[in-house]
């Protein structure tokens, strides 16, 4: 029967589970990633936008072309009027995956961390006690390979959307929109039709409920699939038996082509995540006599 | 769904600790980054708004001031013209007064010449007249031999002077 323990010598080193930090106690790794990109991240623009001028230095001038574009983006799908109040959250979203996700190719993520020492400075990444739990726990682990992470993105998002409805809408507004007639029907057909669009309303409701689920475990698929492939991909060649000097060089070789395809990967799934997001967010506050427009 | 998410590794208290992370990067960053870099584009904006509409306005005044120049040189041009001609009538009206101011004065020139050559010349034929009644009188002495007295020198010079005013 197949479960995520047949798999598990394929699974990225530490498997799907977040580890905690042997030395750090209840911190895990991925929590300890998401700091640091939360901190760099903040840190940089903090740094560009400290003494902000008309005439920009090189910081202030890249911060400001990535929220310019953004914003263009945002506008473009949320509306003029809601893209003020929607694109914080978007921009963060998109800004902490992108960060997250390539921080997450830099040398020694998931690569070094705490296990059986085999050599001086190597420890055994494949070894699995008698629980079937790995041993190996690395001391840094891309932030978006881990559901917790995906799941608070993604429920921090929901919180916004919800209050971005309501406030558009407002309480009464938000249930016609999703349970009312839509398409400005009038007369008899628009009362003979409102069973059908209450039952659509319903699955919309559904449909609204798994957003959260669809989104985190969508990111969560792609990296973690991504750091798993990388490092599948690192051990190939001892894996297939070739000789100790190749194997080594295909320690380089084989993943190498996987890096770049993973620096695109990181970078669509921050813009699908957004992407998506945005839209929920001009679905859920599109006025009905706009959707004629 | 408790044990799909227990597999894939949900932990609540590390789950409310990162959405605690992401909640901090959210408000930091719509605080302290897109708030002053939006209102920095904004007033970029404006300012460049503000710029173009200037240079609308600067480009209008100075069509404003190049007709307003062409009409100057036009006014100059018309003032100078009328000026010259003027100055060109006033000054054939000049010449012609002067013409004849010239024209007046050589005749009186002449007729001043004239006058004077006939005052001269009445006076050489008074003179001849006399030179030549004179004559006349000493011819008319010696011929005759007689002493003419003042009555007949008179008739003699009368009558010379009478042929020879012809």
């Amino acid at each position: 029967m197949f479960s995520l323990d047949t798999i598990s010598p394929l699974i990225a080193a530490g498997g799907i589970n977040a580890p905690e930090i042997p030395a750090l106690g209840w911190l895990t790794n991925s929590i300890l990633v998401a700091s640091i990109v939360t901190v760099a991240v903040l840190a940089f623009t903090r740094m560009a936008t400290r003494r902000m001028e008309l005439i920009p230095g090189p910081k202030q001038n890249l911060v400001e072309y990535v929220v310019e574009f953004l914003y263009g983006q945002v506008e473009g799908i949320v509306g003029k009027h809601v893209a003020p109040k929607a694109f914080p959250l978007l921009a963060t979203l998109f800004i902490f995956i992108l960060s997250s996700n390539w921080f997450g190719l830099l040398p020694g993520v998931g690569t070094v961390g705490f296990g059986h020492k085999v050599a001086a400075l190597s420890v055994d990444s494949s070894h699995v006690d008698a629980g079937g739990h790995h041993t190996f726990v690395p001391l840094l682990r891309p932030a978006t390979a881990d559901l917790n992470m995906t799941l608070a993105l993604a429920a921090v998002f929901m919180l916004v959307w919800f209050y971005l409805s309501i406030r558009e809408l407002g309480v009464w507004g938000t249930l016609v929109h999703i349970f009312g007639p839509k398409g400005g029907l009038q007369g008899p057909l628009k009362y003979a039709l409102m069973p059908i669009f209450f039952f659509v309303g319903l699955i919309e409701v559904v449909s609204i409920i798994f957003r959260p689920m669809s989104l985190s475990l969508r990111l969560l698929g792609n990296i973690f699939a991504g750091e798993t492939l990388l490092h599948t991909m690192g051990g190939l060649g001892a894996t297939i038996g070739l000789p100790s000097w190749l194997a080594w060089i295909s320690t380089v070789v084989f993943p190498l082509p996987f890096y770049f395809m993973e620096i695109l990967v990181g970078a669509l799934q921050a813009t699908v995540f957004s992407l998506l997001c945005a839209v929920y967010i001009k679905l859920a506050t599109t006025h009905d006599g706009e959707e004629h427009h | 769904m408790e044990g799909i998410l227990q597999t894939f590794g949900l932990d609540w208290p590390k789950f409310i600790s990162q959405v605690i992370i992401v909640l901090i990067v959210y408000v930091i960053l719509s605080k302290y980054a897109f708030g002053p870099v939006l209102a920095m584009l904004e007033a970029r904006r404006r300012r460049i708004s503000e710029g173009e509409t200037n240079l609308k306005t600067i480009e209008a005044e100075l069509n404003k001031a190049e007709e307003k120049v062409q009409g100057m040189l036009n006014q100059a041009n018309a003032d100078a013209e009328r000026l010259i001609t003027e100055a060109r009538e006033s000054a054939e009206s000049v010449r012609g007064q002067k013409t004849q101011e010239a024209i007046k004065e050589a005749q009186q020139i002449i007729e001043k010449a004239r006058e004077a050559s006939r005052l001269e010349h009445e006076s050489a034929m008074n003179e001849l007249k006399r030179d030549f009644g004179r004559l006349v009188i000493d011819a008319t002495s010696k011929v005759t031999g007689k002493v003419l007295d003042d009555k007949d020198q008179k008739r003699i010079n009368e009558e010379t002077a009478g042929q020879v005013a012809l």
